[in-house]
């Protein structure tokens, strides 16, 4: 794929002209965690490019918490806001998305409101520039730079970033601003590599203690009577957050309204550890026990996605460990359950 | 592009009291609505929610589609406190229709239990509407007691007189009162001397729905009867939310039932935990 060297200056320049099109999002650094912020095109300072994922998984922006999906009875749709920029994702938060077009995007029914917001997101990612101790992106075969899913993918290199094009999206940005690049060197190149290969390596070492011949996949397929998941449990609370910061859990609830005219549908994020996820309205319940939701959540991202659409929905990104005020680390959880198999 | 999550208005024509907590609702749907037997619809009571249910009239009605209910939670209590004329919001028809052609020239046996009788009615009729493409119907049902039997009049009745030269029926209750006349047991003692009835199991369909309790245990009864896993249609019963297979909620080992259901066959489910419960 075409690749350009942009100086740091000239990305300046490049951000201000794009922030000045499209409503624009972008990692800013507050305390030790980095959070997508809105940018206005008078203040571009303070963008943290590196680093690792921001908070805010992607699908904040494409299927937000809350969320209108019908209003009736009258067939008017809300109007999207058009086009926008997100910069700063990362490797495992382009992964989340083949998960979330699969079930959005795919299948009988389509949603048409997640299509839309797809269609105007533009996405430039970057690389990670370092590892913490929650990344686990190499035990599921990914990397901590984008391969694939980007529009436009930027790595830090000295004096300035290699931008790479991954879309005609991209591209369109890339042949609207030429004077501001020029084509990556072979020393540009090589010093990516040498960048990439440095955080790969960091989160391998991370991880090692969690390395196996085994999938995640071929370890959780039949696992649900495992007491494990009994174990595993006695610190969760129950709380939902993996649920909700899981940039692939993407499970919802409808909810209805009476407006000041008609009705109104909201989608809100929805929980599968919460009690009533699968209770029916009788009063059944399909997995009363919370060790059997715990299981459960496991179980779809490493046996319904797979089946479903070929792909573990779990893409590394940790932030279900970092979020868990019991300090559950499905890393852990995955290797009790290889070894009391 | 369409909104699947954008429901139309339905005309309540009629309200049907069944038993003292299960109504038939008589829906005329503005925008018209075909479904095939098996699949399911999702009703709105306008600004309290919706919930699923498959139709109950014949899939070959056109011009309105009836749906029993059971007062069970908050959006069956609000249809229940509902009135002719009211307007409800319907969208669908989703999931999987019966294979009724896998049906024909075979001795097809169907087992309801309680308000589960209310899908069985819509396959039923589109059965007897074609009858003769099947060599038989025996038809199993069972209620608590003779006041719980939904679709009395045509029950024990009207049904009974349609083809009785090819559709049987085996009614039973739990608990008979004093006028009652008929069998008393649960529904899976109907299974009994089954082979009076259908001479070859292991090629015949069966069709169960119920209580989870009743479908375990007549699953159970059937394999011990000869019948095949693939050839054990279940109703299952899960919490939808979307009805499109995009909410995750029926979600049920790879399967998601409002999409690849709500009527699964034995054999693609038995190894899936916690199916019965």
């Amino acid at each position: 794929m075409e690749t350009y060297f942009i100086s740091k200056a000239n990305f300046e320049a490049l951000l201000r002209e794009i922030s000045q099109k499209f409503p624009f999002y972008a990692p800013r650094k507050k305390g030790d965690f980095l959070f997508y912020e809105r940018i206005k095109p008078d203040s571009l300072e303070n963008i943290t490019l590196g680093e690792i994922r921001p908070i805010q998984p992607l699908k904040s922006f494409l299927i937000p918490p809350r969320r209108k999906v019908g209003e009736y009875f009258s067939q008017n749709l809300p109007a999207s806001p058009g086009e926008k920029i997100i910069l700063g994702a990362k490797s495992c938060d382009l992964e989340s998305l083949k998960i979330l077009d699969g079930v959005f995007a795919n299948g009988d029914f389509k949603d048409p409101f997640y299509i839309e917001e797809r269609g105007n997101i533009i996405l430039i990612s970057s690389d990670c520039t370092r590892a913490q101790d929650t990344c686990f992106c190499t035990l599921l075969d990914l990397t901590p730079y984008p391969k694939e899913g980007f529009d436009l993918n930027l790595s830090l290199v000295e004096g300035g970033f290699v931008l790479e094009v991954g879309s005609e999206k991209g591209k369109r940005i890339v042949n609207e601003n030429k004077e501001l690049m020029e084509k990556a060197g072979k020393e540009q190149l090589s010093q990516r590599e040498k960048r990439r290969q440095d955080v790969l390596n960091e989160v391998k070492e991370i991880n090692k203690d969690f390395e196996s011949d085994k999938s995640f996949r071929e370890i959780i397929k039949d696992s649900f009577n495992s007491p494990v998941w009994e174990e595993a449990v006695e610190k969760c609370v129950d709380c939902g957050g993996c649920n909700h910061i899981c940039p692939t859990c993407r499970c919802f609830l409808l909810f209805d309204e009476k407006g000041k005219k008609g009705f109104s549908r909201t989608s809100l994020w929805d929980a599968c550890l919460y009690t009533g996820f699968a209770r029916v309205a009788a009063g059944a319940n399909p997995r009363i026990k919370l060790s059997q939701r715990f299981a459960n959540r496991l179980l779809c991202k490493f046996g319904f996605f797979p089946e479903n659409l070929g792909l573990d929905a779990c893409t590394g990104c940790g932030r279900c460990i970092s979020v868990c005020i019991g300090k559950i680390d499905m890393r852990e959880v995955v290797r009790d359950l290889r070894v009391t198999a | 592009m369409e909104n699947p999550y954008q429901p139309t208005k339905a005309k309540i024509l009629k309200i049907i009291p069944e038993t003292s907590n299960i109504k038939t609702f008589v829906l005329k749907p503005e925008d018209s609505l075909e479904f095939r037997a098996g699949q399911f619809v999702q009703l709105t009571v306008p600004g309290m929610g919706e919930a699923p249910f498959t139709p109950s009239s014949s899939p070959y009605e056109k011009e309105k589609i009836e749906v029993t209910v059971m007062k069970v939670g908050s959006v069956t209590s609000a249809l229940h406190s509902l009135k002719e004329e009211n307007t409800v919001g319907i969208r669908g028809p989703y999931g999987k229709e019966y294979p009724l052609s896998d049906f024909e020239e075979k001795e097809t046996l169907i087992v309801g239990g309680g308000v589960g009788l209310a899908p069985l009615r819509s396959l039923f009729l589109a059965l007897a509407k074609n009858i003769e493409r099947y060599e038989k119907v025996l038809f199993c049902y069972g209620a608590k007691t003779p006041e719980d039997i939904v679709y009395k009049e045509a029950v024990l009745k009207n049904w009974q007189n349609l083809h009785p030269e090819k559709i049987h029926f085996r009614i039973t209750v739990d608990k008979a009162d004093g006028e009652w006349k008929g069998k008393v047991g649960l529904v899976t003692t109907t299974l009994d001397d089954l082979e009076e009835e259908i001479k070859d199991t292991e090629k015949s369909p069966v069709i169960v729905c119920g209580p989870p309790i009743m479908m375990k245990f007549t699953t159970f009864k059937l394999l011990d009867l000869g019948y095949r896993p693939p050839n054990i249609f279940l109703s299952m019963e899960k919490n939808m939310s979307c009805g499109i297979g995009k909410c995750g909620h029926c979600q049920m080992g790879k399967y998601l039932v409002c999409r690849d259901g709500p009527v699964l066959t034995y054999d693609k489910i038995k190894d899936i935990p916690t199916i019965w419960d």
